[in-house]
Formats: structure tokens, C-alpha cells, sequence
């Protein structure tokens, strides 16, 4: 078949190309033109511009939205900071310059010199930070002179402020430069590098919605780097307040408590507090020893500080209350008396034979008391923490039904409460073993887990969540750190409802048993736990030790002289009123001794709190120097504040 | 072996040689200039790195002008697969820079297989043109081969997260539609059924954050300030220069570093502020004078692969080139797209020399039939 002549010989025919060659000529051509009009007709201004002024950009940081707690007290606020920094090619007269600030700023000279560096090519119109966070009588002592300053300027900054010190720092969390690896992660688009960001606790998990975002203006300024003219502005949108479920006041109690534990030759007490809402989950407060100051992170964080704070040997920045993971010891036996309640292993009035110890597969496990409790019921065998009864129930549980209940319970796995790094804990079971050591399960060591000495481990919260769980009829909640996020008029955009994990539905009956076996252990003769006691309100609760070393080792020493870390560890958790729970607290005091002497009072103190401020109980006698002074509150910081005290700065000139 | 027979000899593109040649001389000044550091003795690094990449692109381009370009059509398969592997590897290989993952780098040397899949690119699809005689090709379904070709560069470039290299793969890819004898009617159909796919895509496929990238890449106004700097210092430099510009290595705007990135994307402001109107329309005259050029050499090629190689290669300049212009001179928003054989960056200048490299080995070779 012969083909066309015109589309044989030609590939493309040639009036398509054509065609092509007038769309390119015509793209060219207009781009001629916008050449002629920029060059020929505007080019006498614009050169004009170009050799007077010159236009710059700069940032307007966006002030960080405050995180306030239950009632609305400020906790972390944002507070104009003045900066000063140093144009290297607007300076006229370095040497002078320098001179002249290192007087005003009562600082060395040829220190500031070196800050400044040697400013390549590329960076001599970047402006360099020179002084960073001025005293009000610096900033206005270089404002007075710094119209014969040529290339100084003094840059408003919002910056971080924690009005409480090292109050609940570790839920709070710090502030800090943004890591080169952060920024390559999609979390983090639209950040660049030398932001700043929370980068632990609260600050970092609501780090989108506290951030707010930053604007700009261009500006032309003259030849001195001085401002001459606003081109554009893009006004900064300050972030989101964050209403926490904190209670100042019981944290503030629970911080006071924790430091004034008294043990032998351990001037500053380590460890943890967490206080929950039994009905909701609401963390109401939540402590950990020692603590840090976060208001060292909001600037630059000078070298010693930080050297400090990460060579301590007991971890400042450690948040022992969701990390710390240690064996529960007997305040495990609250829990294994719901479980044998709930599985139907023994009921109230079930007794068991304490003789000292309780024999099984041909070894004896010891009672903590050598000549037995004789017969107990359950009542009993909580408020004397009777090892002999909670290894019986749990033979009778056996390990599998055990495990499962306590994994429900909450215990092995992350409460949920939302802050990196939360320590899971264990809760043992054959599979758990099989995967961990490759080993089968020995019976005997569902005799040791019983009483909370075995594999298990727990985490502070993780006892605050079961106790309120036991408390409140099996529900397991998540522990609610935010109650809701606020824009900057006080409307709510978000909010975040109770919720509830997993329900148990532990009968009242069965409830009312072991509430009534805890509150034995604070109220009765011969309980452990009589130093949380509160005058006017029924309290329950529960002792435990974790082992830290073998007793040989120990044995025969006095308190006082066993090093600090082979001392034992001491824990209370506690729920009240035992009619109808409200708030369950867990205390951890590491190496504290005794769950009694050590970890108990805590928990008397924040209880003591709480009901003074429902008002259950009378509050104290005004003389009593119950609260630490409040801190001196400096003005709220808002954005007007903020843009105010810059747009003064720079109006100087 | 590349070796170049008397005949073809005879009918060497001197003129498309002399033009590129005088293009890459304009480019290289106008680079020193837009480099230059007034303190620091010797070459500006960047400088130097260019002229790097111009002594390992020159043998590759010679190479490109030597192999009859009937030859290359046979092996099209294994130079497109090839192209895909290299491209591919990045995925695997390449780091995450500035939020993509486009750069192979090993020791002091980077490559971005992108640019090359370009070229790739264009020899399958004139291949695939040559077995399809594009006047022939008159419906709109003729066209789902070439389609899918072209979207498998596209798609990988996509998951190395580099939008605008995307964008730009499938311009080329589109710029031979019109050599089609598809019915100008037809092409509504077309845009219809495109626009249709991509909405699809946006609501079905792309993540928030994806589609956030898309509106950054197609409106950088939503970052209103640094955008808006940009095209400011960009006019204030452009249009400063005036009718003969401030002369070489003295651009007040280019040597005060007012422009961030005026040894890339912005290198034409350098010329232009510099040369003045004089020299910008000088050196647009050359990239026009190199695109019809190159249109001819495609209209004079006796078969449809050196056609369609030729019309590839046109598309490879025309695009970049254009949106790199129009932005300089504010009639675009900021997109970051080199300036072909003038802005700093290595793999697009070994790209486009190998491109023109095709183009003066078809041309010389229009009469071997």
C-alpha cells in the first residue's frame, strides 16, 4: 500500500513545526519586553533603589502559647527577652564600637569581639547575637547611646518562662533548638534549623499546637543597617494555650512533700508522685526528684549547667514517674485480691492458714513474719500484708489468669499517658518468658509474682492507674494531662473527653472488700500504712518495698549506713474517701526504706490537699507556713506586649 | 566505537556549535561574577566545581555527537532502563536533603539521576515515535504507550519527593504532543481527562502533607515573605542595570549578596544587572536562536526518531528556561528551576550537553538516507 507522499517524506509535518517556532519566538518576545519595561523604563528608579537601600527580611517569632493548670494558674508563659545584635558590615568603627559596649554592657570588649567572629563574604549582612537576655538596665543603657552605635541593634525576642521554677518540670518539659535529624522528619515540615521547639514532656507533645506561627516584614534600610521602611508585614499568630488537668496546688503539695522526706544521711530524696482523678484519669499532679529548672533550656543553656544536669547520678532529667520502673512489692496484693475476687478463687470470708511460710513444689517460700499470721481472711491478709494467703490465691489463679487480669489492669504495657519515653513495665507470663528468655515457666515463680517480687515490674503511674481502677469499679483511664487547648480569646478548639481503656467490671461487692482491706491498712492497729492517715476522711491504702539488693548483702547493717543505692525502694498508693474514690495516689521514694516511713507521708500530704480544697476538711490555721510564698508574677507577656516593647526598640532611632 | 564517517563531517553544525559554545562562555563569566568573593583569592568554589562538571560533560558530549544516532535508537530499551535503575537507586541510596531525596553523592561528587532520566526519557519516546509515525497518530487513545512511559521517571521522581523535577519531566514529555497529528478539538478532551486524573489523585492518594508541598510548589506566596523578598531584590537587581548594565563584576545587588540563591535560580538576574538590557536580550536571542535551531533540525530529519529526539531535546531547554526567566523577571511565582547551561549545578549542565550533543549528531546527519 502506497503511503502519502507528504507524510513519508516528512516525520513531522512541517506546519506543527512551524507553529512551534512562533509559540517559542512569541515567549521571547514578551520576555524582550518585561526586559524593556524593567531595564529602560523603570531602571532609573530602580537603580535609584538599589544603590540607596537595600531590603531585608526578618523574623517575627510567634509568642508560645501559655500551659495553665486546672483553675487557669499560669505555669509557662512567654516573656519579652532583649537581645543584642551586630550588623558586621553596617559597623563604622569596630574597634570603637566595641569598646563602647563592653562599658554599657559592663562586659569584656574583646570577649564581644570574639563573639562576633570573622564574618565571611556571604554572612557580613547577617546579623550576629551578641549579648543575649540584657537586664533592663543594659537594655537601657545601649538604647540611650545607640545612635552612635551604627550597625548595634537591640532585637525583642519572646522567650519561654516558667513561672514556677522546677515545679512539675519533667510533665512540663523544656525547650530547645531544633536537631538536624528532626528536621529532616515530615512531623517537623515547614520548621527550619535554629527553631526552637519543645523538645521533652508537654512542650514537645503539644509542640504544633503551642507553637503558634511566625511572621515577617521586609524593611529597607539604609546604609547603616538603620530601618527606613516597612515594605510587607505578616504579623506572627500566637500559639494555643493549653489548659492542663494539673492542680497547682496538689502538685505544689506533693513537690513540698517529696522534698521534705526524711531518710538517714540521704540529704535530697529521689523519686516519684503521681495523683489521679479516680473518676476520670485527670493527672492531678505529677513529681519527680530531682527536678531541673526548664527556664535554663528556654535561652541558651550554658555549658556547666547542662554538664551538670546530665553527669548527676541520679538523673535530673529523668521523669521518674512514667520511666522508673520497679517490682510493686506488696502494694501488688491490693491487685491480687481484686483479681482472686473477680476470677472467683476465694470470696470474702475465704480463709487461709499462715504458718510462716507456704510450701510449694517441694521449697518453702517465707511469710515476711517468721511465726505466721495463723488464720486470715482476706480483710486481714491485706492489712497485714500476709505473704503466705496472696501466694495461695495466686497458685490458685494460676499464672495465666493472674497475667491476663493485671495486663487489663493496665500493668506491662504503657498507660497511654502521652510523654515519650514511657517505661512499659512487665507483667510477666509464660509466653512474656518464653519470648524474653527463650525459658518454660517455673511455678515457683507464680509464688513470687504473687506478692509483686517476681519479674513484675511497674511505673509509678501505672500503680495510679490500677488503684484508681480498683477504686472506681474496674475502669482503666487513661491518665488526661490537657484538659483542652484554647485559642488566644479563651474559646476552646479542642478538648480531650475521659477515657477509658478497659473495664474490668469488678462487682461493688467485691470493690467494697478490698476497699475495705486497704483502709484497714491505714486505719486499724497493726496496719502499715497509719501515716496517711486524714483526719475526717476514710483513706485506703497500701505499702510496698522492692528489694534492691540481696538481704545478705545488707544484713546486719544499720539504715544509716547502707550506701544510698543498695537501699530498698519504698512505695504507697492510695485511693479515698474509700466510700466513693475520688483520687488515687502513687508514691515512689526510691531507696526510701520503708513504704511506711518514707512513702506514706507524701501520700498524707497531697490527700491532706485535696480535701482542704473540696472541702471535706477544714483548711489549715492561717500561721501554719503550709504553701511555699508564690512567686513574684512578672506582667503577662502578651503578643501586644511583645510587639510594643519591639516596635519601641527599634523606634529610637 | 563513536567515530564520525567524512560525510557526516562535512555537514557539521558549526553554526549550533558556535552558538552553545558562546551560551556556555556567557554562562561561565556570568557564574565567576555571581560567585565571585572579593577577599578569597583563587576560583569561587562553585566556579570551580562547574568547570569541573564541564570537563567530564565535554567527553560525553563528544561521545553523544559521534554515535551515529541510528545506533542509540536500537539500544533506547537498555538506555531508558538504565536511566530508571540510576533514578530508582536514589530511593534506596540517597539521602534525605532539604526534605527530598534526589542527590546520589559519593565522596565529593553528587549527581542527580533526575536530569538524566530526562534524557532517557526523550530517546524511548522518540523510539517509541519512530515505530508510531507521529503524523499518524490522530485519536487521543494512541497516545496511553507513550503515556505510560513517560510516567514511569515521573512517578519515581514523585516518590523521591522532588515536585518541581516532576512537573518538569512531564512538560518535556508534553512538548510532543503537538508534533502529533492528533485534531486540535482532541486536545480539550485531553486537558479535561487530565484535570479529572489529578483531582482523583489529590483526593484519593496525597497525604495532607503532600498536598501541602503541591500548593508551596504552585503557590509559593503562601510563603508570602520569602517569596515576596526574593522577587523584590530580584526586579530592584534587574531592573537596575538599565540599557548597558553596571558591567561585569560590578552589579552592586549580585556583589552584595542581596539574592540567596543568584548563582542558581537566580543567575539571570546577575546578567541582567550586569549586562543590562543589551546583554539579557543577547543571550535570549542565543537560547531562541538554539530552539529554532533545533525545531529545523527536526523538521529536516529525514526519520522520526532523530525528529522526535530533536523535538525532546528542544522541550529539555525550552521548559526550564522559560520558567526560570519568568521567574527572575516577576512574571512567575518563585519556582526553584535552573537556568539550562547557566545556573551552578553539575548534572543539568552534563544533561543538557548531552542533549545538545544528540541534537548536532542529528543534524549533521539529515542527509544519510
Amino acid at each position: 500500500m502506497p503511503r502519502t507522499l507528504d507524510r513519508g517524506s516528512d516525520p513531522v509535518q512541517p506546519g506543527r513545526v512551524r507553529l512551534a517556532m512562533v509559540a517559542v519566538g512569541l515567549v521571547f518576545g514578551l520576555f524582550a519586553g518585561r526586559l524593556f519595561q524593567l531595564q529602560l523604563i523603570e531602571g532609573d528608579e530602580l537603580r535609584r533603589q538599589s544603590e540607596r537601600n537595600s531590603v531585608r527580611t526578618m523574623r517575627l517569632e510567634a509568642p508560645r502559647g501559655e500551659i495553665v493548670d486546672r483553675d487557669g494558674r499560669v505555669l509557662a508563659t512567654t516573656r519579652p527577652a532583649f537581645g543584642l545584635e551586630v550588623v558586621p558590615d553596617d559597623l563604622r568603627n569596630p574597634e570603637r564600637t566595641f569598646a563602647a559596649l563592653g562599658q554599657l554592657l559592663g562586659e569584656d570588649p574583646s570577649g564581644l569581639e570574639k563573639a562576633l567572629g570573622k564574618p565571611s563574604r556571604a554572612t557580613r549582612f547577617k546579623p550576629v547575637r551578641l549579648a543575649d537576655d540584657l537586664s533592663p538596665d543594659q537594655l537601657a543603657r545601649v538604647e540611650v547611646h545607640r545612635y552612635a552605635l551604627a550597625g548595634v541593634a537591640t532585637e525583642v525576642e519572646p522567650r519561654r518562662h516558667y513561672l514556677e521554677g522546677d515545679l512539675a518540670a519533667h510533665l512540663l518539659g523544656s525547650l530547645g533548638e531544633i536537631r538536624s535529624d528532626q528536621l529532616e522528619k515530615d512531623e517537623f515540615d515547614g520548621y527550619r534549623s535554629g527553631d526552637v521547639i519543645g523538645q521533652t514532656g508537654l512542650e514537645a507533645v503539644f509542640e504544633r499546637r503551642l507553637r503558634g506561627v511566625a511572621g515577617g516584614r521586609n524593611v529597607v534600610v539604609d546604609v547603616a543597617g538603620r530601618e527606613m521602611d516597612v515594605l510587607e508585614e505578616v504579623k506572627p499568630r500566637p500559639g494555643r494555650r493549653l489548659v492542663l488537668a494539673l492542680d497547682l496546688d496538689l502538685q505544689r503539695a506533693a513537690e513540698q512533700a517529696m522534698r521534705e522526706v526524711e531518710l538517714p544521711n540521704d540529704p535530697r530524696p529521689t523519686g516519684a508522685v503521681v495523683a489521679l482523678d479516680a473518676r476520670t484519669g485527670d493527672v492531678l499532679a505529677m513529681v519527680s526528684r530531682p527536678a531541673y529548672d526548664p527556664n535554663d533550656f528556654a535561652g541558651r543553656i550554658d555549658s556547666a549547667t547542662w554538664k551538670s544536669l546530665t553527669t548527676d547520678e541520679w538523673v535530673p532529667l529523668q521523669n521518674r514517674a512514667i520511666q522508673n520502673q520497679f517490682p510493686p512489692g506488696s502494694t501488688f496484693k491490693a491487685f491480687m485480691a481484686a483479681a482472686a475476687l473477680h476470677e472467683g478463687v476465694i470470696n470474702e470470708h475465704t480463709t487461709v492458714f499462715c504458718p510462716g511460710s507456704y510450701w510449694y513444689g517441694g521449697r518453702a517460700y517465707r511469710c515476711w513474719k517468721r511465726g505466721g499470721h495463723g488464720t486470715v481472711t482476706l480483710h486481714v491478709a491485706l492489712r497485714s500484708s500476709c505473704d503466705v494467703f496472696f501466694y495461695t490465691i495466686g497458685v490458685k489463679l494460676g499464672i495465666e489468669r493472674l497475667s491476663a487480669f493485671m495486663t487489663t489492669l493496665g500493668l506491662g504495657h504503657q498507660t497511654g499517658v502521652g510523654l515519650a519515653h514511657e517505661a512499659p513495665g512487665v507483667m510477666p507470663s509464660p509466653e512474656w518468658k518464653k519470648r524474653r528468655f527463650g525459658e518454660r515457666w517455673y511455678p515457683g515463680e507464680t509464688v513470687s509474682v504473687s506478692i509483686g517480687q517476681g519479674y513484675d515490674l511497674v511505673t509509678p503511674v501505672q500503680l495510679a492507674v490500677g488503684y484508681a481502677a480498683l477504686a472506681n469499679g474496674g475502669r482503666v483511664l487513661r491518665p488526661r494531662l490537657a484538659l483542652r487547648v484554647e485559642d488566644a480569646a479563651g474559646n476552646e478548639v479542642e478538648s480531650f473527653p475521659p477515657e477509658v481503656l478497659a473495664n474490668l467490671e469488678i462487682s461493688d461487692r467485691h470493690m467494697a472488700a478490698v476497699m475495705r482491706g486497704l483502709e484497714a491498712v491505714v486505719s486499724e492497729p497493726g496496719g502499715t500504712g497509719s501515716r496517711s492517715r486524714v483526719a475526717g476522711v476514710r483513706v485506703g491504702g497500701k505499702t510496698g518495698t522492692s528489694q534492691v539488693v540481696r538481704l545478705e548483702r545488707t544484713l546486719g547493717m544499720a539504715e544509716a549506713d547502707i550506701p544510698k543505692r543498695f537501699r530498698d525502694h519504698a512505695w504507697f498508693a492510695a485511693v479515698a474517701p474509700v466510700e466513693a474514690p475520688e483520687i488515687s495516689v502513687a508514691v515512689l521514694v526510691e531507696h526510701g526504706l520503708h513504704g511506711s516511713t518514707a512513702a506514706a507521708p507524701v501520700a498524707q500530704r497531697v490527700l491532706q490537699r485535696y480535701f482542704e480544697k473540696t472541702g471535706r476538711i477544714a483548711p489549715p490555721p492561717p500561721a501554719e507556713p503550709a504553701a511555699p510564698a508564690t512567686p513574684a508574677e512578672p506582667a503577662p507577656a502578651t503578643l501586644e506586649n511583645l510587639q510594643a516593647a519591639a516596635g519601641g526598640a527599634r523606634a529610637v532611632d | 566505537m563513536p567515530s564520525i564517517d567524512r560525510r557526516s563531517l562535512q555537514h557539521f553544525d558549526w553554526l549550533l556549535l558556535g552558538l552553545v559554545t558562546l551560551l556556555l562562555a556567557f554562562g561561565f563569566a556570568n557564574l565567576y561574577s555571581a560567585t565571585r568573593s572579593g577577599s578569597e583569592v583563587g576560583l569561587p568554589p562553585e566556579f570551580r566545581r562547574q568547570a569541573l562538571a564541564l570537563a567530564l560533560a565535554a567527553p560525553l558530549m563528544f561521545v553523544a555527537i559521534a554515535m551515529d544516532y541510528r545506533r542509540l535508537e536500537r539500544l533506547a530499551n537498555v538506555v531508558f532502563a538504565a536511566s530508571l535503575l540510576l533514578l530508582a537507586s536514589t530511593l534506596v541510596l540517597a539521602p534525605l536533603t532539604r526534605g527530598n531525596r534526589s542527590w546520589l553523592i559519593w565522596g565529593p561528587f553528587s549527581l542527580q539521576p533526575a536530569e538524566l532520566a530526562k534524557l532517557g526519557l526523550i530517546v524511548a519516546l522518540a523510539r517509541w515515535f519512530q515505530r508510531h509515525p507521529p503524523g499518524r497518530i490522530q485519536r487521543l487513545r494512541d497516545l496511553a504507550a507513550p503515556s505510560l512511559i513517560a510516567a514511569l521517571p515521573v512517578g519515581i521522581i514523585i516518590l523521591q519527593r522532588d515536585l518541581g523535577v516532576a512537573v518538569l519531566t512531564l512538560l518535556i514529555a508534553c512538548t510532543y504532543l503537538p508534533f502529533t497529528g492528533i485534531p486540535w478539538r482532541s486536545w480539550a478532551g485531553l486537558a479535561g481527562a487530565g484535570a479529572l486524573g489529578l483531582a482523583g489523585l489529590w483526593s484519593f492518594f496525597l497525604k495532607d502533607y503532600q498536598q501541602k508541598r503541591i500548593l508551596d510548589f504552585l503557590d509559593p506566596s503562601r510563603d508570602p515573605l520569602a517569596s515576596g523578598y526574593q522577587a523584590i531584590q530580584s526586579k530592584i537587581a534587574v531592573g537596575s542595570g538599565g540599557l548597558l548594565g553596571k558591567g561585569w563584576l560590578d552589579g552592586t545587588q549580585t556583589q552584595l549578596r542581596f539574592l540567596p540563591t543568584q548563582h542558581s535560580d537566580f543567575v539571570f538576574s546577575v546578567l541582567a544587572e550586569e549586562w543590562g538590557f543589551v546583554g539579557s536580550v543577547a543571550v535570549l536571542g542565543l537560547y531562541l536562536c538554539i530552539l529554532l535551531w533545533g525545531l529545523a533540525i527536526a523538521r529536516n530529519s529525514k526519520d522520526a526518531f532523530g525528529a522526535m529526539l530533536a523535538v525532546g531535546i528542544v522541550g529539555l531547554l525550552f521548559w526550564p528556561a522559560v520558567i526560570n526567566v519568568a521567574m527572575v523577571l516577576g512574571l512567575a511565582p518563585v519556582i526553584g528551576v535552573p537556568l539550562p547551561l547557566f545556573s551552578y549545578g553539575g548534572s543539568s549542565l552534563l544533561a543538557s550537553l548531552i542533549g545538545l550533543g544528540l541534537l548536532l549528531n542529528v543534524s549533521m546527519r539529515r542527509y544519510m538516507f
